[in-house]
């Protein structure tokens, strides 16, 4: 490709006899299907002709729900974000379960798995992420089929088959103590199964957490009834005909049924590179999402930006909104990275993981809170009075206002304390002798305590009386008992006035 | 001893006025049944503007743009204006002579008002503030039930409901006499849910309080409904029965999962979780918004994320169940129903629906040919006086713009490039000091009419002392310009002669008034519309056999959430938000006059948390300015815990350097064309004395 082409502000040029240039999409997951429903939002369907490939047979759903689906808070059915049906009512075609297995940029073709042969003027590259499997003896019987009892856990179907196999199991075993792997290990446990999590680092969520962090995950995971094995790296999978028992590099092993690998992803970039488009760990993109071919772009969990890589929705989707304005004119539009937000989905345990969870520079400030025994830990990372990472086990109530506080950059209260815990106080009642004299009794008509004690000294010595002269009492109501409190209170020793009932005044 | 009702807000409290040596005094209405009796401190002392020394008596008029008001006579003033009306329409064409008017004037001014634009000035430049107020919920309900009614049921109904969600109101301060039912329904046993960026009064005498981000209401309730269909609390009978559309709705909202929607919306998703659940498993529920949705660039949006929670759940078009929006003016309601809407013709009738103008005009007795088409709405009207195509000469009626609109300074600055301005108020507001001439009109209590309440029900308001010497009535000014442009015939400034012309103008219409008269609405305590004839009873619930869509099914729509036109920075790091107190009305015109009120609540203030104060060695009472996009505004702090730490809130009922609305962002609602009001971005400062 030598010409540049400032591409998208206007579509290319209509192929001849299609009124609309076309926009192929390779991956129907949550960021390629995303990109569609954000270029039609954007009246995008006007301006192409919209073709989706997708590997998987139905429509696009949300991952992210998965774990919820395997541990049964989550029906199925609902995690649907795009139908099939939609893709026909939006005027999509789409391919599903139709692998694309080359791209010719030539001839600028696509070929499917099938054969099918399909041209584009600009390419959407979505191709998603794949488990990252480890390489262990005994992923295979004799016949080089998959062991029956192994599993990743990735889609839909993968949980299907891992809920089928599990309500036959007793004892299963998830690779991997990251995020996901500690979802399947909750998932496994409501099929009662006896479930062991075994991590090659030394912590569990070492992505997301520091050691300290970790170890107070640890107990109340255990204390959840997972067991985990620490420090321990899978040299082999025992069985012949179907999963047995895993052994470990050190000699030891362990018993189970099944096996669940949940060790990381990794991007799909060989299409991309096949073709000859520069790629890193994932497919490179610039700040429009646009890779070494000005014709093709990439969003998602296979993309390359600015040398990172993301296995999160959140960044997915933002991708999703900058290549949908680029592809409907709004050049402007750019994508300059994404800070991200970890929440572990297991019921009982409250953990957010924001951005960085260590301090790498010598002037970050590092505060923190740690409460072991009640599974309570609270730490920020502070650089140059911004906060650059969280992490909140056990306090779901901060952790929104601490997250929001990263993700807007803006700066950190000076009491950083007030981060971890409510330092404002909290509007409330106070007792009626607490109350200052000229503290609002009766709102509706701005009457104070020391109103109302005037009134009475005046010689009203009935609420109706204090009612009638001050209107205490007489907007919405709801003041009356505490009028009739400072009434009783303040009416001098010995008046015998009996205070009619609440409620018959006014 | 006269029955009427207070001049107010949208609950318009039934009350007494009783002649005594000093004039009228206020006397509970304890057998009308919206307030049962109950008053708030402005209706207590509402009467003490009736007589208030700063009452304009005489027309004011300026000879130049550089000279001051002085007092004239109504035939100089008058003439004057209808000199001006016809050199400007003469050069400039007819669509340049406008009209800004109220949600606070009766029915009948409302219905006059339009008919002057329409039929004396033939020009489609009309809007009013209602559009600033009520739009964003008017248009999602026309939406979702095919017709605007703020509450499709009346406030007895609200202690009935199990449940409640009440999304960005605060009526504990704004509208005091409601809150009885509140009450009662907690009381009852049932809950009450607030949402709001603030710990109101209301919020916290609730039993939840969902304390989120200013502009997020759309991602709640979008998460509050991706709850509810995890956890099998929908309505499925009731869903494919009564309405259309869910699975659009169902696919958007498997998007707003608990954790994405805890970081939108600042919301710890187990309370989302809790709400969905109170809510979602409730017999009978109620969700019910206000301004704090509504007054988003997305407050259509927003308002039917609700609606579709409410459906989904099944929990509208039952008994003691359903969506409604707190209708904010004194006729709000009214308001938008009558024709001072720029798209709109009495009983909801659109101007740009040709079986709707040859209705109207054949009330009006002109050919339809001759009815403007739709105009521009109330921030567009006001952002282009002044300029190449824009209103030159305005009539304002019932509005203190220059208070409250959005980017008030700029909106200031469009009226004095004005060639003409007139303004017809009861005292010298910000606007009224602006206007080239100034005409004294009466108020509610000198002058018969109706309203129609929050709930849909028409009221009467009666006339209980003559207004002062000098002083006359909207629609007897409006009845003099129409004569001295030549339209007079077909015009008159009658209460009653103008309700029967209404009546007929409406009948067959969705907001049908056809069947209401002022001996009904004296007997039997106000009619609710629809109520197409005399032998009909009225409305007070509606929806419970079918909705007003041509098919009967209340309608689903599937939205978005998107961030607010402007979201905090490194320049402009907080939220603003801004709101009301009890003592103050709206622009402050009539409340700031009072001594009680004003004493209570003297000058504007801005609500700081103490963390975010502390961190900027704010103390109480220090004196701030708060400064956005659009300008700076100026008072003192008030340092509270009920606010979040990332957002100020500031009461917009004062003019001058405390004007909040300087700070607002005029961002509209690409449909209701409602300003963002409720959300924009924000820096505060101490201010430094020079």
């Amino acid at each position: 490709m030598s010409v540049r082409e400032s591409c998208p502000v206007t579509p290319p040029a209509a192929r001849s006899g299609s009124p609309r240039p076309r926009l192929v999409v390779v991956g129907n997951g949550m960021a390629g299907a995303r990109t569609v429903e954000e270029i039609l939002l954007r009246d995008g369907g006007r301006l192409w002709e919209i073709v989706v490939f997708g590997d998987e047979p139905c429509g696009n759903y949300n991952r992210v729900l998965l774990s919820g689906v395997l541990s049964g808070t989550q029906p199925a059915t609902e995690i649907f974000l795009h139908p099939l049906s939609w893709y026909e009512e939006s005027g999509i075609t789409l391919h599903a379960g139709e692998r694309v297995t080359a791209i010719d940029r030539e001839s600028r073709t696509v070929i499917s798995a099938t054969g099918r042969e399909v041209a584009y003027d600009r390419l959407i590259l979505a191709t998603g992420s794949r488990p990252l499997v480890p390489t262990v003896q005994g992923l295979k019987g004799p016949e080089g089929e998959p062991l029956p009892g192994v599993f990743v856990f990735r889609t839909l179907e993968d949980c299907r088959r891992i809920s089928g196999y599990a309500s036959h199991s007793r004892r299963a075993v998830v690779v991997g103590g990251g995020l996901l792997g500690l979802e399947a290990a909750y998932g496994l446990q409501q099929y009662g199964l006896e479930v062991h999590v075994v991590q090659q680092s030394g912590r569990l969520m070492d992505r997301q957490l520091d050691p300290a962090a970790a170890a107070i995950l640890l107990q109340v995971v255990e204390r959840m009834g997972v067991r985990v094995h620490l420090g321990q790296r899978t040299a082999e999978i025992l069985g012949s005909d179907r999963v047995r028992g895993l052994a470990f590099d050190n000699g030891t092993s362990l018993t189970c049924d099944m096996v669940v690998f949940a060790c990381g992803i990794r991007p799909n970039v060989e299409l991309a590179q096949e073709c000859g488009l520069p790629v890193g760990r994932g497919i490179v993109v610039d700040d429009h999402l646009t890779t070494a071919d000005p014709a093709i772009f990439a969003v998602g969990e296979c993309v390359e930006h600015r040398r990172m890589t993301y296995g999160l929705v959140a960044p997915a989707w933002e991708q999703a909104r900058v290549l949908a304005d680029h592809l409907t004119g709004r050049p402007e539009s750019v994508y300059t990275g994404s800070r991200t937000t970890t929440h572990l989905k297991v019921i009982g345990v409250e953990l957010t993981s924001v951005g960085e969870p260590e301090a790498t520079e010598p002037e970050d400030e590092v505060v923190q809170y740690v409460e072991p025994k009640r599974g309570i830990y609270k730490k920020l990372v502070i650089r140059d009075n911004r906060l650059i990472g969280a992490i909140l086990l056990g306090d779901g109530e901060r952790a929104p206002y601490v997250t929001q506080l990263l993700e807007r950059g803006t700066p950190v209260p000076e009491e950083r304390a007030s981060l971890f815990f409510d330092l404002g106080g909290k509007p409330g009642a106070v007792s009626p002798d607490e109350m200052a004299e000229d503290a609002t009794v009766c709102h509706c008509n701005g009457v104070t305590k020391g109103d109302i004690r005037e009134c009475v000294a005046g010689g009203g010595c009935s609420l109706s009386a204090v009612m009638r002269a001050t209107r205490a009492g007489t907007g919405c109501g709801s003041c009356k008992g505490l009028v009739r409190v400072f009434v009783d209170r303040f009416r001098p020793k010995g008046t015998v006035e009996p205070t009619p009932p609440l409620g018959v005044e006014a | 001893m006269t029955a009427t009702h207070c001049p107010y807000c949208a609950l318009q409290c039934g009350m007494n006025l009783v002649p005594g040596d000093g004039g009228l005094t206020v006397v509970p209405r304890g057998d009308f049944p919206t307030n049962r009796g109950g008053l708030c401190q402005k209706g207590w002392t509402s009467v003490d503007l009736l007589r208030h020394p700063e009452r304009l008596t005489t027309p004011l008029m300026r000879e130049r743009k550089d000279a001051p008001l002085r007092p004239v006579s109504w035939e100089a003033a008058l003439e004057r204006v209808a000199a001006e009306i016809r050199a400007t329409q003469e050069h400039y064409g007819r669509d340049a002579v406008g009209i800004f008017g109220g949600g606070g004037l009766t029915n009948e001014k409302v219905y006059l008002l339009g008919k002057f634009a329409r039929v004396a000035l033939g020009t489609p430049s009309i809007d009013y503030n209602g559009r600033f107020c009520m739009s964003s919920a008017a248009a999602a309900g026309i939406r979702a039930f095919g017709v605007d009614r703020g509450l499709p049921f009346p406030l007895v109904d609200i202690p009935r409901a199990d449940v409640i969600l009440l999304v960005g109101a605060n009526p504990a301060e704004c509208m005091p006499p409601i809150m009885q039912y509140f009450d009662e329904q907690q009381r009852r046993g049932g809950k009450l849910i607030v949402v709001d960026p603030r710990a109101t009064g209301t919020a916290l005498g609730a039993a939840l309080h969902l304390q989120l981000t200013p502009g997020s209401d759309l991602a709640l309730a979008n998460g509050l409904l991706h709850v509810a269909v995890r956890d099998g609390l929908i309505d499925e009978t009731f869903i494919r029965e009564r309405t259309t559309g869910w699975e659009a709705v169902r696919r958007v909202v498997a998007g707003y999962w608990p954790e994405r929607v805890e970081g939108i919306t600042g919301v710890p998703r187990r309370r989302l979780e809790e709400a969905a659940h109170l809510l979602g498993s409730a017999e009978t529920g109620m969700v019910l918004t206000a301004r704090g949705a509504e007054q988003q660039s997305k407050g259509v949006d927003t308002v039917l994320a609700f609606i579709n929670l409410a459906l989904a759940l099944g929990q509208v078009g039952r008994p003691h169940c359903g969506y409604g929006c707190l209708t904010g003016q004194g006729n709000g309601q009214g308001g938008r129903e009558h024709g001072q809407k720029a798209d709109q013709l009495p009983g909801y009738r659109r101007i740009d629906v040709p079986a709707d103008r040859e209705h109207v005009a054949r009330v009006w007795g002109i050919h339809p040919d001759e009815l403007p088409g739709p105009g521009r709405s109330a921030y567009e009207l006001l952002d282009t006086l002044g300029m190449e195509g824009g209103v030159r000469n305005l009539l304002v009626m019932g509005s203190n713009p220059v208070v409250s609109a959005p980017r008030a300074a700029h909106v200031e600055d469009r009226m004095r490039s004005l060639d003409f301005l007139v303004v017809a108020d009861l005292f010298l507001s910000e606007t009224a000091a602006l206007a080239d001439v100034v005409l004294p009109a009466a108020q509610w209590a000198e002058e018969e009419g109706t309203m129609t309440n929050l709930e849909g029900r028409v009221l009467l308001r009666r006339r209980a002392a003559a207004p002062p010497e000098g002083v006359r009535t909207d629609a007897e000014i409006l009845v003099a310009l129409a004569k001295r442009l030549g339209r007079d015939a077909s015009f008159t400034a009658e209460p009653r002669a103008l309700f029967e012309e209404l009546r007929r103008a409406t009948a067959g219409a969705v907001a049908d008034y056809a069947g209401v008269t002022y001996e009904r609405i004296a007997e039997e305590n106000g009619v609710f519309w629809p109520c197409p004839s005399e032998e009909h009873e009225g409305t007070p619930r509606m929806f419970l056999e079918r909705f007003a869509t041509p098919d009967g099914r209340a309608r689903f729509h599937p939205v978005e959430h998107r961030p607010a036109a402007e979201e905090p920075d490194t320049e402009y790091p907080l939220y603003l938000t801004t709101g009301r107190v009890m003592q103050q009305y709206q622009s402050g015109t009539q409340t700031r006059r009072v001594g009680a009120l004003s004493g209570a609540v003297r000058e504007p203030f801005i609500e700081i948390h103490p963390i975010t104060a502390r961190s900027m060695g704010v103390k109480d009472g220090d004196a701030l300015r708060v400064v956005t996009r659009r300008g700076v505004a100026e008072a003192p702090a008030r340092i509270t815990p009920a606010i979040r730490p990332d957002t100020l809130f500031m009461p917009f009922h004062w003019g001058g350097a405390g004007r909040a609305n300087t700070l607002t962002n005029p961002a509209l609602d690409p449909v209701s064309r409602m300003p963002e009001f409720k959300v924009c971005a924000a820096r505060v400062e101490l201010k430094v004395e020079s």
